[in-house]
């Protein structure tokens, strides 16, 4: 076993949480270790290609996925440096004021211990950092204002405009979409050029991962980012009243102990739980920071309803980008659908690429043969899809447990069991009805709704922030009740999912709680 | 990454091409110049290769003859987390070549008891299509391995891939393929 030189702040995951915490505290002169468990990605390892680009996504994680609705671990989870924020599509919408007080206003779910207007201002401070292109003005008929966004919208395409007139009969709202991209060149990345290969990695730096924005700046500050370090525990003090640092296992699969002033779990929604549940010892026998019992409890992912069309022109539907041209928050009102209870966000105008989960060869999953060959000699012409993401209310029974398998370094599986419950299904539904009419107001020749195993998107909750032990984890800084120096990022520490796409959320409340860690620091630090 | 496994990482994205075994010599070859030089499997036995080739070009004409056994059997031969496979989106759990062997036999299981004793690769066109119809809705008696519906998904993933998903392929459709990093060698 090896033992490195302390370091002051050690954070877990160099994501899009990870990122924040490391640039905020390197730019305080501290002393910051990232330990990444893959590969150290590089904007020139980025290749344009559905194929090549699934070398950033997990290689069968250490999960097993249970229930009605299993988590599309897969999909949606990154691997090495940069983490999912390397992959993601850079949707950026907030999420809104009545997203904080769903117990207050409709006696559902629970509140945020904290308010729209605690975040907001970071909203605004992240749009300055990376970069949001967007027309804020346009939005605020449905949130507070606030600062405009740094650039102006993006382009828009015909396969984004197409969509507008079904919308505009279905009475939708629909305005320039907010996204983590560069409409304009920005702090000396340059502008995008909408070839549509965001999903993969944008290896230009138009789009805002980490690489080129707070991870960039960490390492310009002094930030150590360590590859191929795979955390397994947290370690604590013979008390159990701090963590001292974490065990990790080396590219040589060695086992390595990295000391720490204060640690930033910042793994992601699935593995974080299992980190702090493996770190169980005789002072915390249930895992770290769960003495009441809630880590791993209220995993939350957001649901699709999918309308597919063709139209009968050439809607150059490989242009754009892969994040959207236009969003509507018009039925983000948690009673929008008299049918089921919660928030849908709409979004329209992605590119589409041939193959991969979200290409147009499976758009219509039940063809193969001269079926499909013919489906895609239309589709790329006249294919597009308009997206309305719904949210899941947090519901205890959707969990991550420890399994008694182990992976290779000896660490316990886990297994995430997630279902859906009747309002998430009857919303679902609602949106695909909804689609089906914008669709074929629109003027779509063929009209279908995507339908399939419901899908889960984007994993949140099992690390929940709230008031006090009582009914959470962390406090909203993503501090830990129990544990002082202990500190959890990332959407695992979202109370309710909302609907909106959650990375600028993620990025919003890692900067507010790396700034309290910041400012804190006599205090946390010990 | 060491820098001769990046190295060597970047250049086979860069060229589109996979490692492949040729006289004893590790070489950088697509698919299908892999199927068109009758590049020996590393994993796969005959049989096997033939049913994932028969399936491939039955979900999507052109598989076969674009490597789909080919790119299957390399994948298959490298660490889970260098895979290019959709199984790795798709959750299903290394050694990927576990899952594939499983679905080989469960189709070839299931094609024996419904046609006589003939393994899938030796039914006819319409044989193979109405196999797979059924496969693909869970419907086939006799099925005995990972759910025909995720077999499906999973090898029909694999068979759009090296027709649809390749610069080839966008040229074929008439799309732009339009890369930041080009894949040189139209994969």
């Amino acid at each position: 076993m090896a033992t490195n030189d302390k370091a002051e702040v050690l954070i877990v995951g160099a994501g899009a949480s990870g990122s924040v915490y490391a640039a905020v505290m390197a730019k305080q002169g501290k002393k910051v270790v990232v330990l990444e468990q893959g590969p150290d990605w590089q904007l020139s390892d980025l290749t344009s290609s559905d194929i090549w680009g699934r070398r950033l996504k997990p290689a069968g994680g250490p999960f097993i996925l249970e229930g009605k609705n299993p988590v599309s671990y897969g999909f949606q989870g990154g691997w090495g440096v940069g983490g999912a924020a390397l992959h993601y599509f850079a949707n950026f919408p907030r999420l809104l004021p009545s997203d904080f007080r769903i117990k207050s206003e409709h006696g559902r779910a629970h509140d945020w211990p904290i308010s729209y207007q605690d975040v907001a201002p970071y909203y605004d401070k992240v749009a300055r950092d990376v970069g949001v292109s967007g027309d804020a003005k346009a939005e605020e008929v449905w949130r507070p204002a606030g600062q405009p966004y740094p650039m102006p919208p993006m382009k828009t395409f015909r396969n984004g405009q197409v969509w507008l007139k079904g919308f505009e009969a279905a009475g939708i709202r629909m305005v320039p979409a907010a996204v983590g991209m560069n409409s304009t060149e920005f702090k000396g990345r340059p502008a995008c050029i909408y070839d549509g290969w965001c999903h993969v990695g944008c290896p230009i730096g138009a789009l805002a991962n980490p690489l080129v924005t707070y991870l960039a700046d960490a390492r310009k500050a002094g930030t150590e980012v360590r590859p191929w370090s795979t955390v397994t525990r947290v370690l604590t003090n013979d008390q159990g009243t701090r963590v001292t640092g974490v065990e990790y296992y080396d590219r040589n699969k060695e086992r390595q102990v990295q000391e720490a002033n204060v640690v930033v779990l910042a793994a992601w929604a699935a593995q974080n739980p299992r980190l702090l549940l493996n770190s169980a010892t005789g002072k915390h026998p249930k895992g770290l920071a769960n003495s009441n019992g809630l880590v791993g409890k209220y995993m939350m992912t957001h649901f699709a309803s999918g309308t597919s069309a063709i139209f009968d022109e050439d809607l150059e539907n490989h242009m754009g980008t892969t994040g959207a041209q236009y969003m509507s928050y018009d039925r983000y009102g948690k009673t929008s659908h008299k049918e089921g209870f919660g928030s849908t966000f709409i979004v329209a105008g992605a590119a589409l690429k041939t193959s991969g989960l979200g290409g147009f060869a499976n758009a219509r999953p039940d063809l193969f043969g001269a079926d499909l060959d013919e489906f895609m000699k239309r589709a790329k012409r006249g294919f597009s899809r308009i997206t309305a993401f719904g949210e899941e209310l947090p519901n205890i029974e959707n969990r991550i447990e420890l399994m008694s398998d182990k992976d290779e370094l000896g660490m316990p599986l886990a297994k995430i069991i997630h279902n859906y419950n009747k309002d998430a299904q009857a919303v679902w539904d609602a949106n695909f009805a909804e689609g089906l009419q914008i669709a074929k107001a629109a003027g779509a020749n063929d009209v279908w709704s995507a339908r399939g195993n419901m899908p889960t998107i984007h994993l949140m909750g099992g690390t929940i922030m709230g008031t006090d032990a009582s009914n959470s984890v962390v406090d909203s800084y993503g501090r830990t009740h129990e544990i002082p120096n202990l500190y959890i990022a990332g959407p695992g520490i979202f109370a309710t999912a909302g609907a909106s796409n959650p990375t600028y959320t993620i990025f919003a409340l890692s900067l507010r709680g790396a700034e309290q860690l910041a400012s804190q620091w006599s205090t946390v630090a010990g | 990454m060491n820098p001769i496994e990046r190295r060597d990482f970047i250049k086979g994205a860069a060229t589109g091409a996979l490692a492949f075994t040729v006289g004893g010599v590790e070489t950088l070859l697509t698919p299908r110049e892999a199927r068109a030089q009758n590049v020996p499997f590393r994993l796969l036995k005959a049989n096997e290769a033939e049913t994932i080739e028969a399936l491939g070009e039955t979900l999507v004409p052109g598989a076969r003859a674009a490597g789909v056994a080919h790119f299957i059997d390399q994948q298959l031969s490298v660490p889970p987390g260098e895979a290019l496979l959709e199984a790795r989106i798709l959750n299903v759990r290394p050694p990927y070549a576990a899952f594939y062997r499983a679905a080989i036999g469960a189709v070839d299981t299931a094609s024996k008891a419904l046609n006589s004793g003939r393994d899938f690769a030796q039914l006819d066109p319409g044989e193979r299509h109405d196999f797979v119809d059924a496969m693909r809705q869970n419907k086939l008696q006799n099925w005995k391995g990972p759910g025909g519906s995720l077999v499906y998904l999973v090898l029909r993933s694999d068979a759009v891939d090296v027709v649809y998903g390749t610069v080839e392929g966008y040229d074929a459709l008439g799309i732009p393929y339009m890369p930041h990093i080009a894949p040189q060698q139209r994969w």
